[in-house]
């Protein structure tokens, strides 16, 4: 007689009934086409047509554009930016987040509060607020331009809009990692003896490095691609003070498009290796991230 | 109502959670699916409640095939093991839910609404918390909560999985008498699943011990404990 | 417990870590922010008043914060459609389609405003797709109740929208798509057993659980596009009353050397910045002490 059930195994369910935590299926499809053709309106597209305008006269065409020297200065300021910002970002974010999860002191709330507040603070007033402080005007400013140390319209103002736009990368991953990860294992290492230092670096750094790296590459794509705030206090000097964003602007205004469109580019394929290895942490290392928890 | 298990059997890819089983409750009976984790008396339970769809076999009540019917269709006040209270919103509405949830020419007007769900507090007694979140419960009354919104649609019959298994001692054995009114009260053919065999014992007129996706015994909690049918049956309820 | 301002703890670093934080804070961030700040009271309020109440401001500020409001609306709704989508549904590529989601967050905004200009401009690709099918349709349909389309996008109000709604997509599915997760299955499925169909559970039970999370990325969407710069000036065509976005005439202004114009218009965005970091903070307040977690 059981045989008689096994071979019915397996009996289709009627159409009428289908698991109550699932839609059906015509709306599924419905959902996962809607929500594909928008991305593929919105993103996909506008990152497609960089790449087609770049390559519009071909290859060759569009690597003469980037090897001219305003453009390879361009590329040079940029990395040097980087190279300075996101380290410093770096320090700052273990700092910060050291001392907000290892310790408990008034005002931390506040604190965390002002390490924000550069995402709510649009970029171009961060750049008016230091051409406010550091301009030639000013009394800081006309100080540091008689030392012979300008800062606006020089690299200084440059590393300081993309320090200001990139300030609360690092620390906004580290913080909901440390917090989870607690302090045991820190005082663990105390009682066996360790010192400070010995503890962040063979204890605290390995258990956020993955937390870490992922906030440096946000950090990094920002950094590198900042516009509104540079563009500010850059002073668009060819050669000198053009970074690659403030780059294609100057040559889309001059209709240089391919010259515009392949500097972009450069920019979009930097973007998309960022998410290749933001996905691929997330996908290895998940557990070790603050993504997906709630802040 | 009069439910028949008629041969169900449900597989999860290669593992058998149920081997086809069979089993008749009798209307307005209370009956305890009583055995271990992996026993496979959760996921019958959720057969009867057309949350899962078994393999093969077929389930009636009062004698029609219920089988492909929808969850919505069964009508079967279903406790949730967490109660699956709606954390955003009051008692009230949690218990009005399923009543709102019928169509415009079902649905009883808002004073009707406000009258049952008072009555239904009274019921649990409970009758000044309908104000409250979830959160703001304890653990016995969200139980409780969970049993008023699972009577509040009318339902033809009552299933709860492990109604008791989140709460201490002493408050399960009030709960456990509660339960026992209610189901006195409402006359609902009761079903609920646990593995603690003198709750089993104590509540239900109707035992059925599971093992490894089989039904060991089905009988009368004393009929269970003077004649054990198998050795596990012997040894479950020796503990 | 704690008598000081720090409470006493055996881990080192503290002023080390404290140091760092609070002076890198106050250089980097704090001291602009301040200058700005002790700028306007330099120049008095009455006559950062004057300046903020002109014609051509209220335009501006008035369209960053129209188009940034209808922008995260847009994205409320796609974002959470979105966040269901990737987190409910299997299909193939899903990994994929996961990332793109992101690409906004990673492309510099100034290649997004190029590409986006590119593509709806009257010759390009999407520009001309408007201009050919959706303003003769749209005229026919709409041109009865006096609404005319001119079918142009960029360079029109219609073109900033859609660069804000491109910088803002991302805000609300990464709010909302942890949170969907934590949806126990269960509760879902009490819907059901109580009568109610996957409609009603979606829309008694889902959304209002998903709402604080989603109301929280609505916010960040429109405080994002409210300051939005570099995507926008390439599409928005720029002109004065119409097209021109607050954080473009700061730029202005400050080409023109006049700070203390500038200095006021910068103030009235940094106003509207922490009014909504101000909101942003309310909801999460308000959805804790209702549900218990945000």
């Amino acid at each position: 007689m059981s045989d008689v059930l096994i071979a019915s195994r397996g009996q289709p369910a009627p159409k009428r009934w289908h698991p109550v935590t699932e839609e059906r299926r015509p709306t599924r499809v419905l959902l996962i086409a809607l929500s594909l053709s928008l991305l593929a309106l919105l993103v996909v597209a506008p990152l497609g047509v960089i790449f087609a305008e770049a390559l519009a006269r071909g290859t060759v065409q569009a690597i003469a554009s980037l090897s001219r020297p305003e453009a390879r200065s361009a590329i040079w300021l940029t990395l040097l930016v980087a190279a300075i910002t996101v380290p410093l970002n770096a320090i700052f974010g273990l700092a910060a987040a050291w001392t907000i999860t290892k310790f408990d002191f008034r005002g931390k709330a506040f604190l965390i509060t002002l390490i924000d507040l550069p995402f709510s603070v649009s970029p171009v007033v961060a750049g008016l607020a230091l051409v406010l402080l550091f301009g030639i005007n000013t009394a800081i400013g006309g100080w540091l331009v008689g030392m012979g140390y300008p800062v606006i319209f020089a690299l200084p103002g440059i590393i300081s809009a993309s320090m200001f736009v990139t300030f609360p990368f690092v620390a906004r991953e580290l913080i909901p990692v440390m917090i989870e990860q607690g302090r045991a294992e820190e005082e663990a290492a105390l009682t066996l003896g360790a010192s400070g230092w010995r503890v962040l670096l063979t204890v605290t750094l390995p258990n956020v490095k993955w937390a870490l790296l992922y906030g440096v590459l946000l950090c990094n794509a920002r950094a590198m691609g900042e516009f509104g705030a540079v563009a500010v206090v850059s002073g668009k000097i060819r050669g000198q003070t053009a970074t690659m964003p403030i780059m294609i602007e100057m040559l889309y205004n001059e209709y240089m498009s391919i010259a515009a469109f392949s500097m972009a580019a450069v920019l979009a394929l930097l973007a998309l290796v960022t998410l290749v290895l933001k996905t691929a942490l997330e996908w290895r290392h998940s557990d070790a991230l603050a993504t997906g928890r709630k802040h | 109502m009069l439910i028949e298990i008629d041969e169900i059997a449900k597989t999860f890819g290669a593992t058998a959670a149920l081997r086809p089983v069979s089993l008749q409750i009798p209307s307005g009976a209370l009956v305890a699916l009583l055995g271990p984790s992996g026993s496979g008396k959760t996921t019958l339970l959720r057969i009867l409640g057309g949350l899962e769809y078994p393999t093969s076999g077929r389930v009636k009540f009062d004698g029609l095939d219920a089988t492909g019917l929808t969850v919505q269709e069964r009508r079967a006040g279903f406790v949730f093991q967490s109660y699956a209270l709606f954390r955003h919103m009051t008692v009230f509405e949690n218990i009005a839910y399923g009543l709102r949830a019928r169509p415009r020419r079902e649905r009883p007007s808002n004073a009707e609404i406000t009258r049952r769900v008072t009555k239904l507090l009274d019921l649990i007694q409970l009758p000044d918390i309908g104000g409250r979140f979830p959160s703001q419960l304890s653990g016995g009354q969200r139980q409780r909560v969970a049993l008023a919104r699972a009577i509040a649609i009318e339902p033809r019959m009552l299933l709860l999985d492990e109604p008791f298994g989140a709460l201490d001692a002493r408050v399960r054995k009030e709960l456990r008498q509660g339960l026992r009114e209610i189901h006195d009260t409402t006359g609902l053919t009761t079903i609920f699943v646990t593995h603690d065999q003198e709750e089993a014992m104590e509540l239900a007129d109707l035992v059925v011990v599971m093992s490894m996706g089989q039904i060991e015994q089905i009988g009368r909690p004393q009929d269970i404990r003077s004649k054990p049918a198998t050795r596990f049956v012997r040894e479950f309820i020796e503990v | 417990m704690m008598n000081g301002f720090v409470a006493k703890s055996p881990m080192p670093g503290f002023r080390l870590g404290m140091g760092i934080t609070v002076t890198m804070l106050s250089i980097v961030v704090l001291l602009p922010i301040g200058a700005l700040l002790l700028h306007g009271v330099n120049f008095g309020l009455s006559n950062t008043w004057q300046v903020v109440n002109t014609e051509r401001v209220w335009n501006a500020l008035f369209l960053s914060f129209r188009l940034a409001f209808f922008a995260a609306l847009f994205n409320l709704i796609t974002g959470t459609l979105l966040a269901w989508v990737l987190a409910r549904y299997e299909f193939p590529g899903r990994r994929i389609v996961d990332a793109i989601v992101d690409l906004p967050f990673a492309l510099p905004t100034a290649v997004a405003g190029i590409a986006l200009t590119a593509l709806y401009a009257p010759n390009g690709l999407f520009g001309q797709f408007a201009k050919n099918w959706l303003a003769p349709i749209g005229n026919f349909l709409f041109s009865p109740f006096g609404v005319e389309f001119s079918g142009r996008i960029a360079y029109t109000q219609w073109g900033i929208l859609i660069a804000l709604i491109f910088v803002g997509l991302p805000f609300v599915v990464r709010t909302v798509q942890p949170v969907i997760g934590e949806i126990e299955r269960e509760v879902e499925e009490a819907s059901a057993t109580l009568g109610a169909t996957r409609f009603y559970t979606i829309r008694r039970v889902i959304l209002p659980m998903l709402m604080p999370a989603a109301l929280t990325g609505f916010a960040l969407s429109l405080a994002r596009a409210v300051g939005e710069y570099g995507s926008v000036i390439f599409i928005a065509g720029n002109i004065p009353n119409k097209t021109e976005i607050a954080p473009l005439l700061i730029v202005i202004r400050l080409e023109e050397f006049n700070y203390d114009a500038a200095g006021a218009i910068g103030i009235a965005m940094l106003l509207i910045s922490f009014s909504m970091l101000l909101v942003i903070n309310l909801i999460q307040i308000w959805s804790r002490r209702r549900i218990g977690h945000v």
